[in-house]
């Protein structure tokens, strides 16, 4: 799937250096109109990123840099100004998001959320329910799955949050600041997650600000800056130019 | 086809539970229940009475239900960013616009359901009159809720709730009293205003050509024919208004 210039077109065919890319970000822009004036603000000003297939990825930045924009952008729940992000997936039947700070149905269970969801993808009753009851299990949540989700704390609204991410068996996995509120338990539990993913060969790209999380699960990273894309490689390119990646990171940014 | 399935029945399960919409409910039982008060204070119209001032009951009870929460749907889908789980999957802009109208017409039929049968048994024990017209009128007041409720989406998608709500019952006023409008503003031969009101009276839908309540009393026989066709013309409105909705929604970003 490709969304170019505000639309999504049919992939065309991939040449060699492209068919491993399970997303490919090439020169995009984002402009927004801001406030009663409707000042024309540039969040996304050309960026470049190629994420493989089957990798954990890891798209880091300080707060405004363009991560989730660009996630949006690739979701088609916001229009690139110009520029285009190729997913290596048929539509989105094959790709599941988490937002950030998730906020879901107030008024539903558990069980009924991600049945909701589960129905969206057009899962039939016996798949929806087998479904369900199993990323219940792997998240955790099955003794709180018949409470309503107003009742949920932050971490089990992040938990449930990934469970619904991944109700369609994706292949593409977009997770944004996916350890945010999470308590040491279920941040292990999250990486556990992660890991059993790219042991099935899925591709998962998450936003965060813990960089020991994205230290010990990813294999490459970006890290964005106003907009831009200003460093891409894998952690021991980095870790080469750093003692750690804490450090790398900041002198990335800083620079 | 699935996903336009799975967003009703959600509407439906997030507007049935909640709260306030029972309290509304209780309240237009409430006030229906009150026509027997003014029933027992005027002379042999007991029945009548009754039936006036509980159709009335329904109708603005019903308003409110379909206003208020008609503009919040789309509004709060928007607000507590719930769209962005619902947009990154295979989910049409069309379809969750549909979603969100049928699913609160399966509510509104259970809230005027309720109100109605409450009004009907009322009629029946205190008057001995079991009114089926008064069913049948009920019937046409959800028909023309139908269309505020289309409206109302419509008019969220572009603005704030608020907006959406005072306008949804502008549109309903105006529905009622468009055709009369039209009629006046032809006496006074003003172009201006002739024009005006042509152009409201064309825009919002015609309540006024279907005076259900007074069929329902017994001042106006009512053609089975005549509310066929104005049942298909408001259901006609209601795509076309939908169709719209979804135009607009479509363009938006999140």
């Amino acid at each position: 799937m490709t969304v170019q210039d505000g639309e999504a077109i049919r992939s065309g065919a991939a040449t060699s250096a492209q068919s491993r890319a399970a997303v490919l970000v090439r020169d995009l822009h984002k402009t927004v109109a801001v406030g009663f004036l409707r000042r024309q603000v540039e969040i996304l000003r050309g960026v470049d990123l190629v994420v493989d297939r089957g990798e954990v990825f890891g798209l880091l930045g300080p707060n405004g840099a363009g991560k989730t924009t660009t996630v949006k952008v690739a979701l088609g729940l916001m229009r690139p100004t110009s520029g285009s992000v190729q997913l290596d997936v048929e539509g989105l039947g094959r790709v599941g998001y988490l937002p950030e700070n998730p906020y879901f149905y107030d008024y539903l269970s558990g069980r009924e959320f991600l049945g909701f969801c589960a129905r969206l993808f057009g899962l039939d009753a016996a798949a929806r329910h087998e479904r369900v009851e199993a990323l219940l299990c792997d998240v955790s949540l099955v003794d709180a799955a018949g409470t309503h989700l107003r009742k949920y704390s932050k971490g089990m609204l992040q938990r449930i949050g990934i469970a619904q991410a991944l109700i369609n068996d994706p292949e593409l996995v977009l997770l944004d600041e996916p350890m945010t509120g999470l308590d040491p338990v279920g941040r292990v539990e999250v990486k556990r997650i992660i890991e059993r993913l790219h042991e099935r060969g899925k591709t998962v790209m998450f936003n965060s600000h813990i960089l020991s999380d994205v230290h010990e699960l990813c294999s490459r990273i970006a890290i964005m800056r106003s907009g831009r894309v200003i460093w891409q490689g894998t952690i021991d390119e980095a870790l080469d130019e750093a003692p750690s990646l804490e450090d790398f990171f900041m002198k990335v940014v800083t620079s | 086809m699935k996903q336009l399935v799975a967003i009703t029945i959600n509407t439906f399960k997030e507007t049935i539970r909640d709260r306030v919409l029972a309290v509304i409910v209780v309240f237009a039982l409430l006030m229906i229940a009150g026509g027997l008060w003014l029933g027992s204070i005027s002379l042999g119209e007991q029945g009548r009475m009754i039936k006036d001032f509980g159709l009335v009951a329904v109708s603005g009870f019903g308003l409110i239900v379909a206003v208020f929460v008609a503009a919040s749907l789309v509004h709060k889908e928007v607000e507590k960013r719930t769209v962005f789980v619902l947009f990154s999957k295979p989910v049409s802009r069309a379809a969750f616009i549909a979603g969100k109208f049928i699913g609160l017409c399966g509510t509104m039929a259970v809230v005027l359901a309720g109100m109605g049968l409450f009004l009907f048994a009322l009629v029946w024990i205190v008057a001995g009159e079991a009114s089926g017209m008064v069913l049948l009128a009920v019937l046409m007041i959800y028909v023309q809720l139908l269309a505020v409720v289309a409206v109302t989406i419509f008019f969220s998608t572009m603005g704030s709730a608020i907006l959406a709500a005072v306008l949804g019952i502008c549109v309903f006023v105006a529905g009622q009293l468009s055709h009369n409008v039209l009629a006046l503003t032809r006496l006074g031969r003003n172009p201006v205003t002739e024009a005006l009101s042509w152009v409201v009276y064309v825009i919002v839908p015609n309540f006024s050509a279907m005076d259900v309540k007074a069929g329902a009393v017994g001042e106006q026989t009512l053609a089975w024919g005549r509310i066929g066709l104005w049942t298909a013309y408001i259901l006609a409105y209601v795509v076309v208004v939908l169709a719209l909705a979804a135009l607009v929604f479509r363009r938006k970003e999140f």
